[in-house]
């Protein structure tokens, strides 16, 4: 039985849809649902926000997806469903970016699985944010290093100078 | 040998084709091809900062190759700068 669903949706084809992330992970067994859905907000860093872009590596984010809930799977310790989908493409403001959604017996398993999700999907999956502005400028969001070498450095990651955790 | 390496995020800006082919030694690792890339990057889009690729990631459809990788053959690779998904 699948217990695991990811997707990467085209803003352009269709929107996340939180009703189905819950639904995907109800199930007679669990008392606990928990959902983180992200959205696009209008200010970053003192700059007005009109629009996001979102470039994924799919191939290796779908992968990464189910790996990612996996361990969640293992570190919970408890019958799980999880369900994780990131919007790819042009973004409005309060369209949203992701949604991850967590199955589980009770509440603290489920509060567990969901934040180790989305927490794992911002710092390791190749996803990447490009805002737009209202002055007509863009940029690409500064982001968590994947390269080894470059995490061994900073081996107590978000300590590393320039790197705060709050995105 | 030839290896062509897809673009993505702000490294994307590097070749409007969204990807790049480098002329690598054979036996060439990760961290050899990272250097390589840097330098082409330095040469032919000195709008894009080459600083970016020295803490990228490169990685094929299945995993993250670490530098101390040999260089795939005839395997397309993607160069992932640091990442901002949510």
């Amino acid at each position: 039985m699948e217990d695991i669903r990811v997707a990467v949706v085209e803003r352009s084809t269709a929107a996340l849809d939180v009703a189905a992330a819950l639904e995907f992970v109800s199930d007679p067994r669990f008392g606990g649902i928990a959902v983180f859905v992200g959205k696009v907000r209008n200010h970053n860093v003192g700059r007005q926000v009109t629009g996001i872009s979102y470039d994924l590596f799919e191939p290796l984010a779908l992968r990464m997806f189910r790996a990612i809930g996996e361990r969640a799977r293992a570190e919970v310790g408890a019958p799980l469903k999880l369900y994780i989908a990131h919007a790819k493409g042009k973004l409005q403001l309060d369209d949203l970016a992701v949604v991850v959604a967590a199955g589980t017996p009770h509440r603290d398993e489920a509060f567990r699985a969901c934040r180790l999700a989305i927490e794992a999907v911002k710092h390791e999956a190749p996803i990447w944010k490009q805002e737009h502005y209202v002055d007509g400028d863009s940029a690409w969001s500064e982001g968590c290093s994947l390269c080894e070498e470059d995490r061994h450095a900073g081996a107590d990651h978000g300590r590393q100078a320039g790197h705060g955790h709050g995105h | 040998m030839k290896v062509r390496i897809a673009l993505y995020g702000a490294l994307r800006e590097a070749d409007p084709r969204g990807y790049l082919e480098l002329d690598v030694p054979p036996g060439s690792t990760i961290a050899q091809l990272r250097e390589l890339l840097a330098a082409h990057v330095r040469e032919h889009a000195p709008a894009v900062n080459a600083g970016l690729v020295r803490i990228s990631a490169f990685a094929n459809a299945e995993e993250i190759l670490h530098g101390h990788r040999d260089v795939p053959e005839g395997q397309e690779l993607a160069v992932l700068p640091p990442v901002s998904g949510g």
